[in-house]
């Protein structure tokens, strides 16, 4: 496929085109097609895998017959080599239906990102077929139970040894954790060294002696999704395994998040309008005082703001997509600003379309409320709000006048 | 006076005429006499006297092809071949043909419009004969009702020949007074088609009337809930004398047959009398049967999109009305 | 095995209305026919099975190539389109020519068709592509088998199925029953770009000097309109099954219906 990377699309993006104008036909193709499994595969399990809190490994199976699994893989080692925005459209057509749906793709893209920027060629082949074709799902292991927003903090130990690296602690917050064949994970291999040299990754596999779950949160939202804790009991890896150089782990991590972060912008934008949706269609339906209560300006205005907030946030998030493919040398302040923006969008969405649903939208008869929790945890994961914050502040200091 | 209408009677599985058939000819009588034609049936079959004979109580003359070879061979190419026949033998070629819109009667069409350079109307809801007008000589007009009804259309034929299939239930079968006559014809062979052996005939439906054919079905979807909640909508079929139907999501989910299918990769139907069980009306389904003279809905979603075109519609828990509603029409019938 | 579907682009179901000219509006967004798509799924299937590749045959305007595209995402090897401005307002006797003709310039075992289009089709059209070629004619197909130089087909029937075989190459049309079609593979709709839409018009496949097309037809429109709307109905909101069930026995009587 194009990849914005040729500038066609960056160019195209200036003259004002409408919505669709920049999206190319393949990027146009495959959000219809996964827009038409979400409508008429996920959306119909989307309550039910809220409820059961069960992984639902029968949609992990149709992303990877259905070659989404694949997209963010190169196609020499059997992906599909979709750019970030073709990714971000996948997620967002998946989420407006299932935010636990849309963050298979989302997560299996975090943990495999590390590999995919500062993999070997030997260690691509190894690992990316299994990926890329959905056998393998991955997980991305950095946040510790004291090591959230100060990432550089951590405490998991990795330790040379001959040909291996031993490594020992725990890791908490790990979306996937339970379910991955592979997992990445940052640990100190120079406690001496400078805070942003200590660390290094590693691709672990998860049947590797030493390796254990040792539990599963119960989440407000994205029920679907495991969060597990991880504990590595001098679990020993081949140092074939250590991703780019010791010490490159922290720079690796941030990288990492640069370009993951609009995935979960794009799972944002997908909630705000999975909401949108079934507000609108329900204020068209539902009737009090004689009328469809759409006719009531009070609740067109909400509407209206619901629409401007969602339509505002995906159009950020496609530029940041844009610009981040580019090289653009702000990815970091391009991926927290449409993390920021999508993420409260979503929050403040899907509380509206609860409002708009009035008493029926507190009931689990119709989405909007699983939407409001699932909407939440954007706000909260890859950096929380806060912490985008800082790193778009930096970045605007850092610039020279 | 131009050439003749011909009617081609369909047989079933035990070689009587179907009910389609006596609705074509009644439909091709009133447009001969409205156009000064002569109305002739034919019957290709095994065994064809006893079907050319229930024709001919719609038609002054029927004509009785015997082709003992469609026992073991598809029919088209059979009734084909015998109508091209005797089409050439004919004094005059014949002008139009009225059929049955069934699946026999769309193969038979699209073969004789090949082998007769003729064009065909399919799906006619109403036929009338009309003067010439807009460049198209007098002679058929034919009513259809495309996408499910939301658009009438009047059609007729540039040159003076046409083959018209026609729906069920569009007109009431009217015999003749005094029945007409049959006559024995043989034909000689001047198409050669390519047969299809019949290998076995698998019959697994109960007799009753098919749902095109039926005055009152009684459908079922999701709502209905399972084969179990098919049951009681079978025994409201058997107390209005109609017959059972279904919507894809019913039939996707293995409750009920293909063939109790309505709608756009269903069956179109137009009874008088349409009444659906925990069917949504998603517009395809809505295709297949929103032309019915009244439309009953019960469902439990008061926003079920058949409440926008249903005539009753009632919001409802299924479960508690179906057996309701039976009980109700048994007492009525004492 | 050589496999050719007959595929038509339609309007989205629902969606469809008449132009000014009274011919089918073909400006609204374009699916591939219900039925069509499953005799594909069937002729992929076949394919898969027993080796070989499919060939879509579409007789439409030019501009309208997503829904062969998406027929190409699916799996299929090729596609030829056959377009001419002289095809606009075809009746189904030209479009059985065209059809017909095109299959000619075309290598195959078995020739696939949906049962009726969602368009106002008929459903005539394949049995006199299979008669003006000379080929068998299978219709109503629930079922598709292929066996060494024939194939063998389950007819629905009024009362069951029938079990019909004939030699190959043939004409097979099918149902719904013949299974549920696939979503195109994201795989498949990257692939899909790549893959060859051939198109040829009338003089290509020879019938240049023929009566076909909107200049040709058999049949013409006379009129068209909007049908009455229906009366808005009446709502009885949570019965009691009683009050349901007489509800609806007087709107019967009402009717005359009982």
């Amino acid at each position: 496929m194009r990849r914005p990377g040729c500038g066609r699309c960056y160019d195209r993006r200036v003259v004002a085109a409408p919505a669709l104008g920049r999206l190319t036909d393949d990027q146009r193709a495959i959000r219809d097609a996964v827009r038409t499994l979400a409508r008429e595969r996920v959306a119909p399990r989307a309550a039910e895998i809220d409820r059961s809190a069960e992984f639902p490994e029968d949609l992990r199976v149709l992303l990877a017959e259905q070659g989404i699994l694949g997209l963010p893989f190169p196609e020499r080692h059997g992906g599909l080599g979709a750019d970030l925005l073709t990714v971000c459209l996948a997620i967002e057509a998946l989420s407006a239906a299932c935010a636990t749906t849309g963050l298979i793709l989302a997560v299996q893209e975090l943990g495999a990102l590390p590999l995919l920027l500062a993999g070997s060629e030997e260690q691509l082949g190894r690992f990316v077929p299994g990926l890329a074709s959905g056998r393998d799902l991955a997980a991305f292991a950095l946040t510790e139970a004291d090591a959230g927003s100060d990432a550089a903090a951590i405490r998991t130990r990795a330790v040379r040894d001959g040909e291996t690296y031993v490594i020992s602690g725990a890791k908490r917050f790990i979306s996937h954790g339970s379910v991955a064949s592979l997992v990445t994970v940052f640990a100190v291999t120079d406690p001496e060294a400078d805070r942003h040299r200590r660390i290094s990754a590693f691709v672990v596999e998860t049947a590797s002696p030493g390796f254990s779950v040792s539990r599963l949160e119960h989440k407000m939202g994205i029920r679907g999704s495991p969060t597990a804790e991880l504990a590595f009991d001098d679990v020993r890896v081949p140092a074939a395994n250590l991703l780019g150089a010791e010490g490159d782990g922290f720079r690796l991590a941030m990288r990492t998040l640069d370009r993951s972060r609009p995935g979960i912008a794009a799972q944002a934008v997908g909630i705000a309008q999975g909401a949108l949706d079934v507000a609108a269609a329900y204020a068209g339906q539902r009737r009090q005082f004689g009328k469809a209560i759409g006719e009531f300006q009070l609740v067109q205005g909400l509407l209206a703001d619901m629409d401007a907030r969602t339509e505002a946030a995906r159009q950020l998030l496609y530029t940041a997509c844009e610009e981040i493919e580019r090289g653009a040398p702000d990815a970091g302040r391009w991926s927290a600003l449409c993390k920021l923006v999508a993420g409260d969008a979503a929050m403040a969405v899907t509380t509206d379309a609860v409002q708009v649903l009035g008493g029926y939208g507190y009931l689990d008869d119709f989405p909007v409320e699983r939407m409001m929790r699932d909407a939440k945890i954007t706000q909260l994961y890859e950096g929380t709000q806060q912490i985008q914050r800082l790193v778009i502040a930096r970045a605007l200091l850092a610039r020279k006048p | 006076m131009g050439g003749e209408i011909w009617v081609v009677g369909e047989v079933d599985a035990a070689g009587a005429l179907t009910k389609l058939s006596g609705e074509a000819a009644t439909a091709a009588r009133a447009l001969g006499e409205a156009g000064g034609r002569e109305v002739t049936g034919i019957v290709v079959a095994p065994e064809p006297d006893g079907a050319a004979a229930s024709l001919a109580a719609f038609l002054p003359t029927v004509l009785a092809v015997r082709a003992p070879e469609m026992a073991r061979r598809a029919a088209a190419a059979v009734v084909a071949a015998r109508i091209v026949a005797l089409a050439a033998a004919a004094q005059e070629r014949p002008a139009y043909f009225v059929l049955s819109a069934t699946p026999d009667g769309r193969d038979l069409a699209g073969m004789l419009s090949v082998l007769l350079e003729i064009g065909v109307i399919v799906n006619a809801t109403g036929l009338t004969w009309d003067a010439a007008a807009d460049g198209v000589p007098a002679g058929p007009r034919v009513e259809m009702q495309p996408f499910g009804g939301r658009v009438l259309t009047s059609s007729g034929f540039t040159g003076e020949r046409g083959i018209i299939l026609l729906r069920p239930n569009m007109v009431t079968a009217e015999p003749l007074a005094v029945p007409g006559s049959v006559e024995e014809c043989t034909t000689g062979e001047v198409v050669d088609l390519p047969l299809v052996r019949v290998i076995e005939r698998v019959v697994t439906e109960s007799p009753g009337p098919s749902i095109e054919e039926a005055r009152v079905i009684v459908a079922g979807g999701r709502g209905v809930g399972g084969p179990d909640g098919f049951a009681g909508l079978r025994e409201l079929a058997g107390l209005l004398g109609g017959a059972v139907g279904a919507s894809r999501a019913a039939v996707d989910a293995g409750w009920i047959d293909y063939a109790t299918q309505i709608g756009q990769t269903g069956k179109t139907v137009k009874p008088a009398v349409y009444l659906a069980f925990g069917v949504s009306g998603a517009i395809q389904h809505k295709v297949g049967m929103q032309t019915a003279e009244t439309i009953i809905a019960v469902d439990r979603d008061p926003d079920a999109p058949i409440g926008e075109f249903a005539d009753l519609f009632v919001v409802a828990d299924l479960a508690a009305v179906v057996p309701a509603l039976a009980a109700a029409l048994r007492a009525r019938a004492g | 095995m050589r496999i050719v579907v007959l595929v038509k682009p339609v309007p989205d179901p629902g969606e469809e209305r008449l132009g000014d000219d009274g011919r089918l509006d073909r400006s609204v967004s374009a699916v591939i026919n219900g039925n069509d798509e499953y005799v594909l799924e069937a002729a992929l299937k076949l394919v898969e099975a027993h080796g070989g590749e499919v060939t879509l045959l579409s007789m439409a305007p030019a501009g309208i190539t997503d829904p062969i595209r998406k027929a190409l995402a699916m799996g299929a090897t090729r596609a030829v389109l056959v377009t001419d401005p002289a095809l606009a307002g075809a009746c189904s006797w030209s479009t059985t020519q065209v059809l017909a003709a095109a299959l000619r310039t075309l290598e195959y075992d078995l020739v696939l068709a949906g049962a009726d289009t969602s368009d106002g089709g008929g459903g005539v059209v394949a049995a006199g592509v299979a008669t003006l070629l000379g080929l068998p004619y299978l219709s109503h197909a629930r079922r598709i088998e292929p066996f060494d130089g024939g194939v063998r087909v389950e007819r629905l029937s009024a009362a069951g199925h029938d079990v019909l075989e004939a030699t190959l190459p043939a004409v097979v049309v099918g149902t719904q029953l013949l299974g549920e079609p696939r979503y195109p593979s994201l795989r498949g709709i990257m692939g899909a770009r790549s893959k060859e839409i051939a198109v040829r018009t009338l003089a290509e496949i020879g019938l240049a000097d023929r009566p076909v097309g909107g200049a040709h037809a058999t049949t013409a429109l006379l009129a068209a309109r909007r049908p009455a709307p229906r009366g808005s109905g009446r709502v009885v909101r949570d019965p009691d099954p009683v009050a349901a069930a007489s509800a609806i026995v007087d709107f019967l009587v009402e009717r005359r219906a009982l």
